[in-house]
């Protein structure tokens, strides 16, 4: 026994304490917090874009002012609600101290009126102020991001559409700069052309959108969903109703819940906790996926080190076989296991330190520990990674470069990645005939046993599938286990139609 | 009674049709050093990885310091096979204290044997490099280390010196010679005579897995046609005519009237003591007679050479005199 723990601590060792992953490890956090700074920094220093509208109608230029506005301050209560989150102290968002507009679970049109009604960020951060957290940054309302200025003295003063547009073209192409006023000078992002025809009939001119650059396409949106709501709004006065009837149908968001017919009554109703606890199976599962793929790789290589490094004679001079192969599984199974442990323990480090009903991380951990999900997953874990890690090992013994493996890996990479187009069917009907087809094919078990986890598959099949699982695995072992024990002293890789030979019977 | 260290009875390796080792039988003694030659391919290798349990023979029964598998008192044995390797990435300490630790001894006194051999071969300022930094010859040290580190009673080493440097070779003759000093059994193969001619108490000899000598290598002088060299003015056909001769070399011819040398390669069985004794009583005059034992180079190349029903013939003589 002393033996197998030493082999699998050097096995862990190597890989845990190696400078890649220990870099990693610092990494990863780091490169949060980069990734996060730099969001912020880029959205910070995102210029502010300048446009132009040439009105022909001269209708419309406030309504694409006011869609502007209205999408800024969309924009920023969203960016408030965030900095409420990590700033506000939890207890008192938890108590609703904050009072609405200012801190409310959802974000809809209603609420964007009423908190600009309300007195906009600064009654807002009055209102928060008294439940900050000590030393926490005031708030700071993020950058317009379109402006729109005053047409060029020289564009102005043209007289038809078409030398507008000749105009246009140097501010465009960045030739010429537009002046703003009080000696400003900007590049001009994009011109709105709005021509005297413009309107809702079918026969009716198009407005246009000129801008060199391509790719952004938000104002684009904004201009055609204020052209859109001013176009309807004209329909709405033709129709004879009042002009503010369409801001009213425009803020009306439909209110649909979702219920559990199996809670309680007055109980039912879906909440955010539901949604994760149904999300969070998938997520694992492919987590599963993706450590059984990196550790069965580690596995493989290692083994076709010590093989062609000729380590593994002194080894076995030490060491039976199996001790060998428990020792590299145990020590390879704890390597997969530290990736996602380390996962978790951030994972709950950052949800500790944000806080607050309405934090998604908070909710998926008091899922993950509430619940058995994190025991299924561990156990089915270990199922998975004893059939596939077998086969990598047995590929490993077998092989004397990695170049030799190749032959083998392809159909092994197949047979573990095959399940990953089913999966979103099994994710969207947990307890249908492509769920139950992967339940019972034991290399499958695993994955499709903890898609289904949450959703309350019948307990037979269950059992039943994971009885023939454990059977399968079994197996496999004594199979991979007879392969590696014979293979992995063989000078030379056995081929093909040897390693059958080897799988059927130990020689002796 | 000389205790046995290990003990082969009719032990026979087959890989389907091929069979690596044949009928097998020999004993060493607790505190020799015995040699293990033959060619390459000949099943030295097959044979000493049944020894340590790694392969079980397909028939025949094994001892091992007491034991029927290695397994049980691999802590006893110290390994070193022909192929080398280390874990790259591991330091040279700590190469040593792992496979130390490995065989039973604890992390501690692991470590502590490891920087004391490593001082002892001259490599402590390495202890902390990592094996890729090594030099392949200082790697091989480190590897040979690993062998002795825990203490073991049996030595096994597979070709210990193929790949050494002749500075290396020096040492790990010496290292062999101490160990021994220090009532440890030694077993190692070879296919490089003049080591196992220096080294070895006794040795066996084994060929496409079947054994063609076991014993010392007096032993094998005494049964292996005697050499002499002779200087005198006699004529070949004077000293044919003494008789039990089996063939006369000129090796140094002497001009006319002059004394010229000779080698005589005496018939199996024939004493040089007689052919002495006969050629001065038939008035030959001799200048120089010197005994020459056949080399184990000699008997190697006989035994186990490519002349399949010479090394037949050979090894059936052998027997015949070992047996005597």
């Amino acid at each position: 026994m002393n033996a197998v723990r030493l082999i699998a601590w050097r096995e862990y060792k190597q890989y845990v304490f190696s400078r890649g992953f220990l870099l990693f490890l610092f990494m990863f956090p780091l490169g949060m917090v980069l990734i996060g700074g730099a969001m912020g920094l880029l959205e910070s220093s995102k210029p502010t874009r300048h446009f132009v509208v040439y009105d022909e109608t001269g209708l419309y230029t406030d309504d694409i002012d006011r869609e502007i506005a209205r999408r800024h301050l969309r924009s920023s209560i969203n960016v408030w609600d965030m900095y409420l989150g990590v700033n506000a102290e939890p207890t008192a968002l938890e108590a609703g101290s904050i009072p609405e507009p200012f801190f409310a679970p959802d974000l809809t049109d209603r609420r964007v009126s009423a908190f600009e009604a309300a007195g906009g960020f600064d009654a807002a951060a009055a209102a928060a102020a008294p439940f900050l957290k000590a030393g926490a940054p005031t708030f700071s309302q993020p950058k317009l991001l379109f402006r729109r200025i005053e047409l060029p003295a020289d564009v102005a003063s043209a007289t038809s559409l078409a030398s507008v547009e000749e105009a246009l073209r140097p501010y465009l192409l960045e030739q010429r700069l537009a002046h703003m006023g009080e000696g400003d000078a900007a590049r001009l992002f994009a011109a709105i052309l709005i021509p005297k025809t413009f309107g809702a009939d079918e026969d009716a001119a198009p407005a246009q959108y000129w801008s060199r650059n391509l790719t952004d396409q938000a104002l684009e949106a904004i201009v055609t969903s204020a052209l859109n709501s001013a176009l309807q709004r004209q329909a709405i006065i033709d129709f004879g109703l009042p002009r503010e009837a369409l801001d009213e149908v425009a803020a009306i968001d439909a209110p649909v819940s979702a219920f559990r017919p199996d809670r309680a009554p007055g109980k039912a109703e879906l909440g955010m906790k539901d949604r994760i606890e149904t999300a969070l199976p998938a997520v694992l599962t492919y987590m599963l996926l993706v450590i059984i793929f990196g550790v069965g790789n580690l596995l493989l290589t290692n083994t076709i080190e010590e093989r062609s490094n000729k380590i593994v004679e002194i080894l076995l001079s030490s060491v039976t076989a199996n001790q060998l192969m428990m020792g590299k599984l145990i020590g390879i199974a704890a390597v997969g296991m530290t990736m996602p442990t380390i996962f978790l323990l951030g994972g709950l480090a950052l949800a500790g330190a944000t806080g607050g009903p309405a934090n998604v991380m908070g909710v998926a951990f008091e899922t993950l520990f509430s619940t058995n999900l994190l025991l299924i997953y561990l156990f089915y874990f270990l199922c998975a990674y004893l059939i596939f890690s077998m086969i990598f090992l047995a590929i490993g013994a077998v092989s004397n470069s990695l170049q030799d493996a190749q032959s083998y890996m392809g159909p092994v990479m197949l047979l573990v990645f095959a399940p990953l187009p089913f999966m979103i069917m099994v994710f969207q009907n947990p307890n249908g005939l492509v769920a139950t087809i992967l339940t019972w094919i034991p290399i499958y078990t695993p994955y499709a046993v903890m898609m289904r986890a949450a959703a309350d598959p019948p307990m037979w099949e269950i059992l039943g599938a994971t009885a023939l699982m454990l059977a399968f695995t079994i197996f496999l072992m004594r199979i991979m286990g007879r392969i590696f024990r014979q293979a992995i002293l063989q000078a030379s890789p056995p081929k093909i139609r040897e390693v059958w030979k080897l799988a059927r019977k130990e020689t002796t | 009674m000389t205790e046995i260290s290990v003990s082969l009875n009719n032990v026979t390796k087959r890989y389907g049709a091929f069979t690596a080792v044949d009928d097998l039988s020999f004993e060493v003694a607790k505190g020799e050093i015995y040699g293990f030659l033959g060619p390459n391919g000949a099943g030295k290798t097959t044979t000493l990885r049944m020894m340590l349990d790694i392969i079980s023979p397909s028939s025949g029964g094994l001892e091992i310091l007491g034991s029927t598998s290695a397994i049980t008192v691999r802590q006893r044995i110290g390994y070193l096979p022909e192929e080398r390797g280390l874990y790259r990435k591991m330091k040279a300490a700590e190469s040593i204290a792992y496979f130390a630790q490995l065989r039973g001894v604890p992390k501690k006194k692991a470590y502590s044997k490891a920087y004391e051999l490593l001082e002892q071969f001259g490599l402590e300022k390495f202890a902390r490099s990592k094996t890729e930094a090594l030099s392949k010859g200082m790697a091989q040290k480190v590897q040979l280390l690993t062998t002795i580190a825990h203490e073991p009673e049996l030595l096994i080493l597979d070709e210990p010196f193929s790949g050494l440097d002749p500075i290396n070779q020096q040492t790990l003759e010496e290292l062999i010679k101490h160990q021994s000093e220090s009532g440890r059994t030694i077993i190692f193969s070879t296919h490089v005579m003049q080591h196992a001619e220096r080294l070895c108490d006794r040795f066996l000899i084994i060929a496409e897995g079947k054994k063609r000598f076991e014993g010392t290598l007096g032993e094998a002088r005494a049964a292996f046609a005697q050499r002499l060299h002779v200087r005198t003015d006699a004529s070949v056909q004077a000293l044919r005519a003494l008789g039990g001769v089996l063939e006369i070399r000129v090796e140094e011819a002497g001009r006319e009237g002059e004394e010229t040398t000779y080698e005589i390669e005496l018939e199996d069985g024939a004493d040089p003591q007689e052919f002495l004794k006969k050629a001065i009583a038939a008035g030959i005059a001799i200048s120089r007679f010197e005994q020459a034992g056949a080399t184990l180079h000699d008997i190697f190349v006989a035994l186990a050479g490519d002349e399949q029903d010479d090394a037949q013939a050979a090894s059936a003589t052998l027997h015949k005199a070992a047996a005597e």
